[in-house]
């Protein structure tokens, strides 16, 4: 994708080589062998269901812990700001001077977000905070069975038709001066449903939910939501990742399968790799869904720094 | 091959920004028209934001919908608006008839909570401080000082929600009628503080009760005073009479005992 592997991959390994091999196994009984519990799923969706729940909890019998809503929320005091939203809001506001009025409390809250997910890196909002994104996940299952069965046909698009989305989103925005995406937005949606009760623009989602099962999978995270493609753009440089190890992949390609966003996982093709080493780009929701199905172990969370300590 | 895939791949993505492209233009067009057509009637209808609020033009794009305004309010009165609202889904407004703002918050802490200031707080702030400063200058040496009142008096009375307006047609003190009872009955689910008690926080309306011989009730309830709501003559009958200094909170709209209310709030048109 745009000139990123200019480099000569690896050549492919041997047989010999592959770790299902070395412990004299064959690839299909090596697979078995190395089932493992979904240890990151379930802590993400715990702490996915926790912070809504925390989130409706607290509005219900008024304790001051997680107030708002996820388009712009305050805990224990301290503003958090929808990184899109704001991108919106200020593009309209320099331009008729409304920003001279925004808080503190408001720069405030965008930065903090800025500096967080820079720190814990990619969309890991997508995976862990949003709650679409479980409807989304949850679809997909359906979606990929209707698809095995041959009910329904797959269709794929550019990733990058999100940029087209994201700058007409913000020009839309400007022109006619209004959050335009903020009332298409499903995260703000939803989230608003959950803690102040649901409301008829639930049937938005519930077109989305059916598109996505059957005819595109994922279609508003991958191709719209310009949400999680500014969430790409913050957290581009992060040393939290998904690490990968060419020596101890048998290119069995289950991450490949269950991944959320799978040309991040680029390089666990056979020949593909152009390093003993590859690290998951912004794309990647850190959601460890690959680091659960990976039966050698070749792909695991990696602070980059810290992981060269020990 | 490789060059044919690659040309493929680029008609593909032409293709579907294309459309992606003319699908925004057509939301785009879809909110030009509400923004028309849903501005001019939610303002006919009354449809009041919460106190502090900016001009309707900037708050529809400055509010990010976040509700934290709604969830420090401590009596409920503030809500978010659903689709029928058009462009204004998600954004807070107040229906006085059901729970108007009756300012016993005493700190304007929904305006304060805004992180977008679409609910402008400096205002309130400056007037706040200055009515401080003139108090401290005259009341240095008294013994119960105390400048918080006098603070929340000055930031309250700037507040401009809207104007209340009478209706002369079925207002009871117009037609001479008093009031005996409780005015919205035994369901009402509103509260205010009343203005006349110590009472520190609002109590609900439907345990209030009244005894009036000409009813003046939207009077006494009135959580600004005589400088916003007054009994006065007129050929002979004695009625309300709103003046300047009105906020349009609504507590008079809440409290009013006809059926339809016969006061009414009304945005201020800017």
């Amino acid at each position: 994708m745009f000139g990123k592997n200019k480099k000569q991959p690896l050549p492919s390994k041997p047989k010999e080589e592959m770790p299902y091999t070395k412990e004299g196994l064959t690839l299909k009984e090596w697979r078995k062998k190395h089932q493992k519990p979904h240890k990151w799923r379930t802590r993400r969706w715990a702490v996915l269901i926790g912070i809504h729940t925390l989130f409706f909890l607290s509005f219900t019998f008024d304790l001051s812990i997680l107030e708002g809503s996820l388009s712009g929320s305050r805990l224990l005091g301290f503003y958090l700001m929808d990184p899109f939203n704001t991108a919106q809001e200020l593009a309209i506001s320099f331009l008729t001077g409304h920003w001279k009025m925004l808080t503190m409390n408001y720069v405030i809250g965008i930065i903090t977000i800025i500096i967080f997910y820079s720190l814990v890196g990619g969309r890991s909002f997508c995976s862990w905070i949003c709650p679409y994104h479980l409807l989304a996940e949850l679809s997909e299952k359906l979606h990929n069975y209707l698809v095995k069965k041959k009910k329904i046909k797959e269709h794929t698009f550019d990733i990058s038709l999100r940029w087209v989305f994201w700058v007409g989103f913000i020009l839309l925005a400007i022109f006619t001066k209004n959050l335009v995406f903020e009332d298409l937005n499903p995260v703000g949606i939803l989230s608003r449903a959950i803690i102040y009760g649901p409301g008829l623009i639930l049937l938005w989602i519930l077109i989305l939910i059916t598109f996505e099962i059957v005819y595109s999978k994922r279609f508003w995270c991958r191709y719209v939501c310009p949400v999680g493609a500014t969430y790409s753009i913050i957290g581009h440089v992060t040393p939290v990742t998904v690490k990968f190890d060419l020596d101890k992949c048998a290119h069995c390609l289950d991450c490949q399968q269950v991944c959320l966003v799978p040309h991040e996982l680029w390089f666990v093709k056979r020949g593909a790799a152009t390093d003993k080493h590859h690290t998951t780009g912004s794309d990647c929701t850190r959601c460890g869904l690959c680091v659960d199905a990976c039966p050698g172990d070749a792909l695991k969370f990696t602070v980059k720094g810290i992981d060269k300590l020990t | 091959m490789e060059k044919q895939n690659k040309d493929l791949n680029r008609r593909q993505f032409l293709k579907s920004s294309a459309i992606a492209v003319s699908a925004l233009a057509a939301v785009g067009a879809g909110v030009g028209y509400l923004q028309k057509v849903t501005a001019e009637t939610r303002i006919n209808r009354n449809f009041l934001r919460p106190p502090g609020a900016i001009d309707e033009d900037t708050f529809i794009y400055g509010c990010i919908k976040c509700g934290l305004c709604v969830q420090i309010c401590p009596i409920q009165a503030i809500k978010l608006a659903g689709i029928k609202e058009g462009l204004a889904y998600g954004t807070p407004y107040i229906n006085v008839r059901e729970q108007a703002c009756d300012f016993s918050c005493d700190s304007l802490q929904c305006v304060e909570t805004c992180p977008t200031a679409v609910l402008y707080f400096k205002q309130f702030k400056d007037a706040g401080e200055k009515a401080v400063e003139e108090y401290v200058k005259t009341h240095k040496t008294d013994e119960n000082f105390n400048p918080f009142p006098v603070q929340i008096k000055a930031m309250k009375s700037i507040v401009k929600m809207g104007i209340a307006k009478l209706n002369p047609e079925t207002c009871l003190a117009y037609q001479g009628k008093g009031f005996k009872g409780t005015p919205r009955g035994k369901d009402f689910k509103g509260v205010n503080r009343s203005p006349y008690t110590n009472d520190a926080k609002a109590t609900p309306v439907a345990e209030k009760y009244y005894d009036e011989k000409i009813c003046d009730i939207c009077v006494k309830e009135c959580p600004i005073g005589d400088t916003a709501i007054v009994m006065t003559d007129i050929g002979g009958k004695t009625v309300p009479k709103v003046l300047d200094g009105c906020t349009g909170c609504g507590v008079c709209v809440m409290v009013c005992p006809t059926e339809g209310p016969s006061i009414i709030v009304e945005p201020i048109k800017s």
